[in-house]
């Protein structure tokens, strides 16, 4: 439990303490025994097969998931009522994490638990429940979510799929076509999202064998080719009335509830996968000879070592920051509420920033990863016969789907700026601060009693310049902030770096009183690797924005106070990525 | 029937070992534990007993070791055991094996337990001595090394292995230990329920203080690394010259042609 319940943005206008995140090295020994379950299942069960899933098994991966159902795997985030585990979300990352080894049958594993699974968790009937819940736990059924359509993908909610009642008013008669559907192949039961008359957006639970429903052909895909992606088909689909999920024209509630959720389960996965890729990397820089030595003595090679491993602990320090402050929420809600689940529902959507921000963090962290782990690899990078290309190419998804990282990106100051609106978070007076104190000079001495000073300091300004930039954008434009798309997506980078620079520093703090020097050493090189380059990212954000916004004088002011709030003395760098890229070619894998 | 079975922690066989400031043994500073494979097939074939008598048995599974063996405990709870028991001692890794399976015997004594499995031996230590010594200390029989088990009516069948691939069936009555080998059984993975079940088993927590201690009668003295052998020769020319190369190199560095 942490010190604090914060809301969801808070921690951009305040302090966090170390003391307030939840962090890998807080697992407990349930948890950390479901990580080695999850874990032994993969590797044992699922890689060995990895050849024959790439082609796209269907009765592969329906016995492997009916092993994942045997495991309890599917039954993590079910209710205890029905016969599932209810576990907290730092215990779900944890097993998505450790999944992510399992390549393209992860993302069968993931679309059936989460955007599969979940509608009928969340807003299910007690008999919609009794009905398929145990199905979808055991495995003996998969579940597919089918909300894109071939005219509607970002602007989910233009779909043009309608349901309209049947006459005996016994059925509704689902028509449209919805397009890239996880496990549209194989599946046995769809939520699918249409319109009632044309307008009320609801969501159905369609079984695989109604009448009017059809599979469409395999998409020829880029990557994860071992998951199957097809249209589903729906001609008059005879869907009985009581298959209809939540209520009429509350759909949307339902696909962005969980989409929430996805999004930061996609965090989890990209860590994992980034530490796999990273691992085969190291392995390859260790053994691979040019002019004679393995090429991991190289300062080239190094420092991609170095920096992968920073932005990863970071990663991971992002996500299950995230978990815990979802689960702390979580857990003030008393489990015999009424409304349970919109009480969960409204704990969930409260992060909804901090999901985007993980989703967008985590993906383009292994975006970055696999990149520089393919360059390890070199030419043989490029050919098959190594992992690297493989990592490359499945990657490509994670910044697509779950909401692109553009909608997500834009949904994070969108989000923002709203609770300010409604007084939610005191956004204008902390920036009337901000302002403030860019007019004054700085007297601030800095405390190197404190562990990680400089970065605190860098933090706190961080977070000013945010406020700075955010304040001058909607002073400038008032509502019409929303049309400029390209302001908000610098604000999202800075919003979005602040919080993973601040999850890094406060995890490592929280390590330190109990590690050994070398991994404490380990733990202050990550800090200061991850801090520069992502400082940077936020200062070229900040000025770019301030570039857009302003003119004149204004602009002088504004582009003087970013490089005074976006300075970070990084003493040492050089040294500390040093230590970092050598703990782990010794190691030969992620260290954290 | 009361059945014990005696796991211990080792590193993960995957870590960079240093050998600790002392010389003595390997620093355990930031490596992953795990259960010691061999006790694996060992909690795996006591639950499996126990599932062959209709779940009538009782098995309680103890470990001596720092605060961390609470992990391997917890995964054996897990995996079907009933409940544990954890004898503390910061410093296991200084006893050799007659203290270890004496602090053993002391508990076990109490416990009168008709089965007791051990694994073959630890994958960190090797010895083993463990299964055997704390057999005699109770004065049961013991057969080491098992491949198979069965049990009918109170007496217990075994498949042993022996040197160079050949087996022996061992028949034994109860109380007897046995020390398990590789190929006895597929250890199950604890299943989440079951995992979050063990959450609520007992671990009894007792100090390796409480019992009688006995003085090691081994010392480690000293850990290192082999030294590098020299590096590997390729020979060249046609296959007359090589032979005739090697044979001289025989003649210097080896006994065979004297
Ligand atoms: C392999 C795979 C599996 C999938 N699985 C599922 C599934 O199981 N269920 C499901 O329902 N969907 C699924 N999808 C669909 C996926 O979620 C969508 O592809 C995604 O949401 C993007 O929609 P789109 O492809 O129509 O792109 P578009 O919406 O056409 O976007 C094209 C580009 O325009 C940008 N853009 C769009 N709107 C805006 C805006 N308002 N402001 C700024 N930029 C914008 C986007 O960021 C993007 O760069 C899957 C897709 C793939 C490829």
């Amino acid at each position: 439990m942490a010190a604090k319940l914060f809301k969801g943005s808070e921690y951009l206008i305040t302090e966090v303490s170390k003391n307030d995140v939840f962090t890998p090295e807080d697992f407990s020994d349930e948890q950390k025994q479901i990580g080695e379950t999850t874990e032994q299942f993969v590797i044992n069960e699922v890689v060995p097969h990895k050849e024959e899933i790439e082609h796209l098994n269907y009765e592969l991966s329906a016995e492997l998931m009916r092993k994942c159902g045997e495991l309890g795997l599917l039954m993590i985030d079910a209710p205890e009522e029905y016969g599932g585990l209810e576990l907290d979300k730092a215990t779900s990352m944890l097993a998505a994490e450790k999944f992510s080894m399992a390549g393209s049958f992860s993302v069968t594993y993931m679309a059936h638990t989460g955007i599969g699974t979940l509608p009928l968790i969340y807003y299910g009937t007690k008999e919609q429940k009794g009905k398929y819940l145990g199905k979808l736990m055991t495995g003996e059924w998969v579940a597919a979510y089918c909300l894109t359509e071939p005219g509607s993908g970002s602007d989910a909610l233009g779909a043009s799929a309608t349901a309209t009642l049947s006459e005996d008013g016994k059925y509704y008669l689902l028509n449209g076509t919805k397009q890239f559907i996880t496990n549209g192949g194989f599946a046995n039961i769809y939520t699918i999202f249409a319109k009632v008359d044309k307008q009320h957006f609801t969501a159905f639970l369609v079984e695989r064998t109604t009448e009017g429903l059809s599979v469409g052909v395999e998409e020829k895909k880029m990557g994860v080719k071992g998951s199957s992606t097809t249209q589903i088909i729906l001609d008059n689909a005879k869907v009985p009335v009581e298959n209809l999920l939540g209520e009429i024209g509350k759909g949307h509630k339902i696909a962005f509830n969980v989409l929430n959720v996805g999004r930061f389960k996609l965090g989890a996965t990209a860590t994992g996968a980034a530490k796999q890729a990273m691992t085969e990397a190291v392995k390859y820089a260790n053994e691979r000879k040019a002019f004679g030595v393995p090429i991991a003595t190289f300062g080239a090679i190094q420092e991609k070592i170095a920096d992968m491993n920073a932005a990863i602990f970071a990663s991971e320090s992002v996500v299950y920051r995230l978990a815990g402050m979802v689960d702390d929420r979580l857990a003030t809600i008393p489990k015999d509420t009424p409304n349970y689940y919109e009480a969960y529902q409204e704990g969930i959507e409260e992060y909804s920033i901090e999901m985007a921000i993980a989703k967008v963090f985590c993906s383009e962290m292994l975006a970055d990863v696999v990149d520089e782990v393919l360059q390890v690899y070199g030419g043989y990078g490029f050919t098959q016969e190594y992992p690297a290309e493989g990592f490359y190419r499945d990657e490509r998804i994670n910044r697509i789907w779950e909401g692109t990282n553009e909608i997500n990106r834009l949904l994070i100051p969108g989000t923002i700026l709203r609770r300010a609106m409604k007084g939610e978070i005191p956004l204008q007076k902390e920036a009337m601060k901000a302002f403030e104190s860019l007019m004054s000079p700085s007297f601030e001495e800095l405390d190197d009693s404190i562990p990680f000073a400089v970065e605190k300091a860098l933090l706190a300004n961080l977070k000013k310049a945010f406020l700075i930039i955010a304040g001058s954008g909607t002073q400038k434009f008032m509502d019409r902030i929303k049309d400029e798309q390209e302001i908000l997506l610098a604000a999202a980078d800075m919003a979005i770096n602040i919080f993973a620079i601040e999850s890094a520093v406060l995890r490592a703090e929280k390590m330190l009183p109990t590690c050994s020097e070398p991994r404490k050493k380990a733990a202050e090189s990550a800090v200061k690797a991850f801090a520069f380059t992502a400082n940077e990212k936020v200062a070229t954000a900040a000025r770019k924005a301030a570039y857009y916004i302003e003119e004149g004088d204004t602009l002088a002011m504004l582009l003087a106070g970013i490089r005074r709030f976006t300075k970070y003395d990084a003493t040492g760098l050089l040294q500390a990525k040093r230590n970092l890229a050598a703990a782990a070619i010794e190691a030969e894998k992620y260290i954290f | 029937m009361k059945i014990l079975v005696c796991i211990k922690q080792v590193p993960d066989m995957e870590s960079r070992f240093k050998v600790n400031a002392a010389g003595d043994w390997y620093d355990q500073s930031d490596l992953a534990f795990r259960m010691n494979e061999y006790d694996e097939y060992a909690v795996e074939q006591a639950v499996q007993l126990k599932e062959q008598l209709g779940g009538e048995p009782e098995i309680t599974v103890v470990s001596i070791g720092p605060e961390r063996v609470g992990e391997p405990l917890r995964k054996a709870l897990a995996m079907g055991c009933d409940r544990g028991v954890h004898i503390h001692d910061a410093d296991s890794s200084r006893k050799d094996p007659w203290q270890i399976a004496s602090l053993l015997a002391a508990f076990a004594r109490e416990g009168s337990y008709d089965v007791i499995f051990t694994g073959m031996q630890s994958q960190d230590r090797g010895s083993a001595q463990v299964g055997m010594i704390l057999a005699e200390l109770l004065g049961l029989p013991s057969v080491t090394t098992i491949v198979g088990f069965s049990y009918e009516d109170g007496q217990v069948t075994v498949r042993r292995e022996l040197e160079g691939g050949a087996r022996s069936v061992v028949r034994v009555p109860l109380p007897a230990l046995f020390t398990c080998q590789l190929g006895l059984n597929q250890p199950r993975y604890p299943t989440l329920p079951n995992i979050m079940k063990a959450k609520k088993k007992e671990i009894l927590l007792v100090k390796e203080g409480d019992f009688a201690l006995t003085e090691g009668r081994a010392l480690t003295s000293r850990l290192f690394r082999p030294e590098k052998k020299g590096r590997g020769l390729v020979l060249e020319g046609d296959v007359a010259e090589q032979s005739q190369r090697l044979v001289e190199i025989l003649k210097i560095k080896t006994a065979v042609f004297r």
